[in-house]
């Protein structure tokens, strides 16, 4: 069959036309599929981390200790992160070169690794001392500061995800 | 069902909704939300903000139910914890969800997938009524040691592919020809 699609001159147009990439855009269903799985799952992230970062604050929740809290949420989180991963990788997959591009898909990029960062650092140095601090109401300012972190983090993925749709085609 | 829903917004169209949208238009707040760029897309990042507080609260009452998750506390507590989150979540949806209609009113209001979310969403806030209402009694009166029913843990699970189906239902209210 002969392609429809130009040569590409960088990665970015190789991925976007690969038969992965044409079958998506070229699918009148395949698109928003994707999108409503990827919306529901990122809504799960989302307010699966908020009930996290609410009692970490001393908001919401500050009678459960925070590794039960944490228990109850983290699979889901996870869970939903990586169907968030998946379907947002095949979105990618099917506009690579006009993503790429996009200052609010890039900005996503970043905000992704510092809610990443700053999870890991959470995880590996400030949960280290949880026994101390696991049933208090309130909690030392390295946690609060980690949920501080955290909803600005999530708050701007969800900002630059529906700002990317509204600026598709400005930027080349 | 790309059928239904067309022949639905074309019976949309003759119906005093395609009037009342010009009217809306008319206003200054629509004018307002049109001439501002960031306005559509921020009452958006607001819906899903309020969408994820309501469904993952509604997420952990069905886990609590079904004995998946929240172990550790009651279920008065984790009720307490969880449904006024459902309801302030719900009118902040339902605000930045108004918002969204007045910028754009015949893109919602003229159209098929838009009134489905609508109806699906009575649905689930009718079931969720009766649901909450049934889980705080029957829990209060059962104790710590409060099981719940074989029915409540299914409609507990119905209420989250509801808000499932509503959510995918918003997703393609841009898709739906209008």
């Amino acid at each position: 069959m002969a392609s429809y699609y130009p040569e590409p001159t960088n990665i970015w147009e190789s991925i976007e036309y690969s038969s992965l990439g044409t079958s998506i855009a070229e699918s009148l269903w395949a698109f928003p599929t994707l999108e409503t799985i990827h919306v529901i799952a990122l809504v799960t992230v989302f307010g699966t981390i908020l009930i996290m970062d609410l009692r970490l604050l001393g908001i919401a929740g500050n009678q459960w200790a925070v590794t039960q809290m944490s228990k109850d949420t983290l699979p889901w989180t996870w869970g939903a992160f990586v169907l968030a991963a998946i379907t947002g990788t095949l979105l990618f997959v099917s506009k690579a070169s006009t993503y790429m591009v996009n200052p609010y898909f890039l900005t996503k990029l970043g905000l992704l690794a510092l809610a990443g960062l700053n999870m890991a650092y959470f995880h590996f140095v400030t949960y280290k001392t949880v026994s101390d601090w696991d049933a208090a109401p309130t909690l030392p300012a390295g946690a609060k500061l980690a949920a501080t972190v955290s909803m600005v983090a999530w708050i701007g993925v969800v900002f630059c995800g529906r700002a990317i749709g509204f600026t598709l085609g400005i930027y080349y | 069902m790309g059928d239904f829903f067309y022949g639905l917004t074309d019976w949309l169209r003759g119906t005093f909704l395609l009037d009342a949208s010009f009217w809306i238009e008319t206003t200054g707040l629509n004018r307002l939300l049109v001439e501002n760029f960031w306005a559509v897309p921020m009452a958006q990042v607001m819906h899903i903000m309020g969408i994820g507080a309501a469904f993952a609260a509604t997420l952990m009452l069905t886990l609590r139910v079904n004995n998946l998750a929240g172990g550790a506390r009651t279920m008065p507590q984790i009720s307490s914890r969880y449904m006024p989150w459902i309801w302030w979540g719900l009118l902040w949806i339902a605000i930045s969800g108004i918002v969204m209609l007045w910028a754009e009113p015949v893109r919602n209001m003229v159209n098929g997938v838009f009134w489905m979310k609508m109806l699906l969403l009575v649905v689930t806030v009718a079931i969720t009524l009766v649901f909450q209402k049934s889980v705080r009694t029957a829990s209060v009166a059962g104790g710590p040691a409060w099981n719940a029913s074989g029915g409540t843990k299914v409609l507990a699970w119905l209420i989250v592919i509801l808000w499932c189906l509503i959510m995918a239902h918003g997703r393609w209210i841009a898709y739906a020809p209008v």
